[in-house]
């Protein structure tokens, strides 16, 4: 058996896991069991373990360099939510957070299965370790700020079903405002560093490889200002104390931010970044 | 036939009174569960007691009879008048007084309804009546499907789930805000019953320390040493709301005593932590517009109510599940129990063939010396493989037809047809 049918069979059982997770999750919400929910998290575990499988093979096959195809381009993001969302999973026991990512995680292994495999996600002239760093960097910690956000929006429901006292079943599902804040906090506290160190790989490179011009690209404007944006959230929360409600509104304007940076910019503009 | 009968009083029939007499004329029975037995035609027994009922469930061969003993026995205990125990004492008998078991034990027969104590208590009562070898196949087998009635109906129905009282409303509210409250810390203003009590609760779910603020600081002391706290004057409230997370008020004060400026004032050097205020006082201490500040969380006694009256719509809506539970329990015990009234058949038609068998090998011992040892094992187990397929039909037929109507006519045909009797 080839790398390539091997790679194939582990990213198709992680589709078809990926598929039952998310069933689980979106169940045990209408259903209201814990132990359905529980039992989505392993699957989505097990998923997890089937595309790192993948991405080994990804490896081998482009001699250890993290060359990726369209395609592994978009199970690299579900494969970083899963990462991202079952760390959080040991921190605090937020299962109902798994209903609002898990479909999502789905939606990009779909979007992943659809994509032609083999052919390089970078043109000739981006291929570079560099390049490869940044990219990683960057999927790692957008993924974490997305989760802070997602929080932080979660947050906003809880807390106007808290003060407007509707203690009924939507409130009892989420999770407590305490454990949601300390998701913002951490995806903060992760994501920025990662993120910022993804983001000196690419300047580097451009600065090396394009020497001017690269800093009015829009989408990397974009994506700056919603880093800055997330910098100045980390900068509140831990130098002046921010919490709560305002760092879960604040963190919603950031992921629209982050959202245009990707969806708004691909729409409008032609950029450096035209094959994401 | 044995049949399962229950007699007793519960807070639905009968006031505390009553129940109190029955409860402590029982209780100082020394050897209850003997006398019970030893009354005619009970052969089983189980005695339950609560604060809010007192039941005797038993297997008897005469119903009528040890129904009628039965109450006597629980009016005598009582001391109670002939109108007294015609009003207050229940009976119930066969399929009703299972189903009436089974209601106690998943606790839809309770004061309140999905409370978790009854189903210890029920079976705590089995447990005594085990270690005074009380009871025997049938009651034995009744208990062990309450317990599993009990049980299907906690985790299959949202009866339990949602808390009915105000002080669980509260905990239930500040683990909504908190999550885990491992080292939150308390601060109770006032020291009325019903924040006592809420605080204690929060302190069992692993709130860390409880400060109390009092008018009176002897009073405050007081409760500080039962809390091991600390105790505060009115006067401290402003600076010790900055180390609070949670805060019970239960003054008899006229005016708020906490108001938004007050908490504003204070917000930086909270570092604008989550507060979860529970304002139970009539008239209410904390002014309401604290609700409208940032991180504050405002619930006063009519909104736990609120609450506590929607989980009470949301058991009730439960228990309709629940009941459909318990009757799937009922109907399969019932079953169990009609199959059990064929066994005695199956076993002396077993025992028939059996006996056949050994006088006519008995008989062939004769020529059957010459065989090999190989070949007499050889025709015995063919023997026993017909008999066994011959009985196979009737024995499958008593059992299947065991919980239907016309099982007696069934049961008294074969035992005919094999002369059993």
């Amino acid at each position: 058996m080839t790398f390539s049918s091997l790679e194939w069979i582990a990213f198709h059982a992680a589709l078809v896991l990926g598929a039952f997770s998310t069933m689980g999750y979106l169940s045990s919400l209408l259903v209201k069991r814990v132990k359905l929910a529980k039992i989505s998290t392993w699957i989505l575990a097990a998923a997890f373990v089937f595309l790192t499988v993948k991405f080994l093979f990804v490896f081998i096959r482009s001699s250890w360099f993290f060359n990726l195809d369209s395609q592994d381009f978009l199970a690299f993001c579900a494969w970083a939510g899963c990462a991202v969302y079952l760390s959080l999973q040991f921190k605090t026991k937020t299962r109902v957070l798994g209903a609002f990512i898990s479909p999502l995680i789905l939606l990009f292994l779909i979007a992943a299965a659809g994509e032609e495999a083999g052919k390089s996600l970078w043109p000739q002239n981006l291929q570079s370790s560099l390049t490869a760093v940044h990219l990683f960097l960057t999927i790692f910690g957008e993924v974490l700020f997305v989760m802070a956000s997602l929080a932080g929006l979660m947050f906003v429901m809880q807390n106007r079903l808290l003060k407007s006292r509707k203690f009924s079943g939507t409130s009892r599902l989420l999770p407590s405002l305490n454990d949601l804040d300390r998701i913002n906090h951490m995806g903060l506290l992760w994501g920025f560093p990662i993120v910022s160190a993804g983001i000196i790989a690419g300047v580097i490179f451009a600065e090396l490889s394009w020497k001017t011009g690269w800093m009015t690209d829009p989408k990397i404007v974009w994506t700056f200002a919603a880093w800055i944006t997330y910098g100045f959230l980390l900068h509140q929360r831990l130098a002046i104390g921010w919490k709560g409600y305002r760092m879960a509104v604040m963190s919603g304007v950031a992921l629209i931010l982050l959202a245009l940076s990707y969806c708004g910019v691909k729409l409008c503009f032609s950029t450096l970044h035209n094959f994401i | 036939m044995k049949m399962i009968v229950l007699v007793g009083v519960n807070h639905k029939t009968a006031p505390v009174a009553v129940r109190e007499k029955i409860f402590s004329g029982c209780g100082q029975k020394s050897d209850l569960l003997s006398a019970l037995k030893a009354i005619e035609g009970v052969e089983e027994v189980l005695y339950l007691s609560t604060c809010n009922r007192v039941e005797i469930v038993a297997s008897v061969s005469d119903d009528v009879r040890a129904l009628r003993a039965l109450k006597a026995f629980l009016a005598q205990s009582g001391d109670l008048t002939a109108t007294e125990a015609q009003s207050c004492l229940y009976e119930y008998r066969g399929g009703e007084a299972v189903r009436h078991l089974f209601r106690v034990a998943a606790s839809l027969d309770s004061m309140v309804m999905g409370e978790a104590q009854i189903l210890g208590q029920v079976k705590d009562a089995y447990r005594e009546a085990l270690e005074k070898y009380a009871t025997g196949v049938v009651l034995n087998r009744l208990m062990h499907c309450s317990f599993r009635a009990a049980k299907r109906v906690r985790s299959e129905t949202g009866i339990a789930t949602n808390p009915v009282s105000v002080s669980h409303a509260a905990v239930e509210l500040a683990k909504k805000i908190f999550g885990s409250l491992d080292g939150k810390k308390i601060l109770l203003i006032g020291a009325g019953e019903m924040a006592e009590l809420t605080g204690m609760q929060l302190i069992e779910k692993g709130a860390q320390s409880m400060i109390i603020v009092n008018r009176s600081l002897a009073q405050a002391e007081l409760l500080a040493e039962k809390f091991h706290g600390e105790a505060a004057a009115l006067d401290a409230l402003e600076k010790k709301l900055i180390e609070a997370d949670i805060v019970i008020s239960s003054t008899g004060a006229p005016d708020f005593i906490v108001t938004a400026d007050m908490l504003k004032k204070i917000h930086h050097q909270r570092k604008n932590r989550l507060l979860f205020l529970i304002d139970i006082a009539v008239p209410r201490d904390i002014a309401p517009a604290a609700s409208e500040l940032e991180n504050v969380y405002l619930y006063n006694i009519d909104n736990l109510q609120d609450i506590v009256d929607e989980n009470i719509n949301a058991r009730r809506r439960e228990a309709v599940k629940a009941e459909k539970i318990v009757d799937e329990e009922v109907e399969k015990f019932i079953g169990w129990q009609k199959e059990l009234d064929s066994v005695p058949t199956i076993v002396s038609l077993r025992n028939k063939a059996g006996d056949i068998v050994r006088e006519e090998l008995e008989k062939a011992s004769g020529w059957m010396r010459n065989l090999k040892k190989e070949d007499q094992e050889r025709i015995e187990g063919l023997i026993h493989a017909i008999v066994n397929k011959v009985l196979h039909a009737p024995v499958t037929v008593l059992k299947e037809e065991s919980s239907d109507i016309s099982s007696r006519d069934i049961v008294a045909a074969v035992r005919r047809l094999f002369r059993l009797d």
